[in-house]
């Protein structure tokens, strides 16, 4: 049961998706009738300098309309009102996308939040000689530019099989605005 | 591509007369239960209002506004036309120089969109403007749609960015 007496300034709803492969840019593509092929054929998408198939700008905000939906229980508890997200990151296949949300202002029956959409893009794995034992789509095809490495958004982990290097930066930010029925 | 006084010339004849100004004609679309089922299976949803049957009344998920507002700007952006020194000119000289920058959903006093509705788009120009650090300009679709009851859908504003020599 969501209430507007239960929540706080503060309080964050999260999810995450880590399934996007080339199969799903397709059937999104045929379901939302943005057929641009930079989406679908890689070939295309390299000839316009972009290294392999981008996901389309709005497919990730279908991840943040059902972070909502979920916490209202599918317009049991509210309804949304509003959403302004500004498409900032490229996302691709393979990625971890993490969707946060998070309570800003409460107002009469109206929640207002933050929103912020993560994507993690796997590059590659190292031992410990520095060998690559696996290396991902973006170590591949060279996703990671100067520009992420100047600013800071390649980072490592020690994960089972060595050390990770993967690339994290915010993809869609944005806001949401949702009003409670109780 | 253009010199970056030509695209300037240019930038500020769309920033001036953009604004306010509608696009020619409506964009219609009909939604069809495959399609809105198909498209809230992408998210992985789950629950039967969305993905059910259609005698259950069905309904779209919120993120469907992105398949009506994609296809109805589609149908009306190609027919914006204007007169620019004398030679008609459309407002996206190279469609491969647009990127998709930011969108602005707005579903309050809006009825849900269901299998068989036949929903109607309008949409009129809102802000222009331009980045000069990288040429980029910016152009706000303020979009209207409405189902066969002339009831409100949803509204949304599409900022789309255009890059140095597509304007």
């Amino acid at each position: 049961m969501v209430k507007i007496s239960d929540l706080k300034v503060g309080q964050a709803l999260k999810s995450e998706f880590d399934s996007l492969t080339r199969d799903l840019l397709k059937q999104y593509a045929k379901a939302s009738g943005d057929t641009n092929p930079i989406h679908v054929n890689d070939a295309v998408a390299e000839a316009a300098g972009l290294k392999g198939v981008i996901a389309h700008g709005l497919f990730s905000f279908g991840f943040i309309t059902k972070l909502f939906e979920d916490f209202l229980e599918h317009g049991k508890y509210g309804k949304i009102i509003e959403f302004e997200v500004e498409m900032r990151g490229m996302v691709r296949v393979g990625d971890k996308l993490v969707t946060e949300a998070t309570i800003e202002k409460i107002a009469g029956k109206r929640v207002f939040f933050n929103v912020k959409q993560t994507s993690f893009t796997n590059v590659d794995i190292k031992d410990k000689n520095s060998t690559i034992v696996k290396q991902f789509e973006a170590g591949e095809r060279g996703y990671i530019s100067e520009k992420d490495i100047a600013r800071g958004l390649i980072k490592t982990k020690e994960v089972e099989e060595g050390t990770l290097t993967y690339r994290e930066r915010v993809a869609t930010p944005g806001t949401a605005i949702i009003e409670l029925y109780d | 591509m253009s010199s970056i006084e030509d695209m300037k010339k240019n930038a500020e004849f769309l920033i001036e007369n953009l604004p306010g100004k509608d696009l020619p004609g409506t964009a219609k679309l009909s939604v069809r239960y495959r399609n809105l089922v198909n498209f809230a299976k992408c998210f992985d949803i789950t629950d039967p209002k969305y993905v059910g049957s259609e005698e259950e009344g069905v309904i779209a998920c919120h993120a469907y506004a992105n398949a009506y507002t994609i296809k109805s700007l589609y149908t009306l952006a190609p027919g914006a036309k204007f007169v620019q020194n004398g030679e008609e000119r459309m407002l996206i000289k190279n469609p491969r120089m647009i990127l998709h920058a930011g969108n602005k959903y707005n579903w309050d006093g809006c009825v849900d969109v269901k299998p068989g509705d036949k929903l109607t788009a309008t949409a009129k120009f809102g802000k222009v403007w331009l980045v000069e650090a990288n040429m980029m300009l910016f152009v706000e679709l303020i979009t209207k749609i409405k189902n066969q009851n002339n009831e409100p859908v949803c509204n949304v504003v599409v900022t789309a960015g255009i890059r140095k020599g597509g304007y």
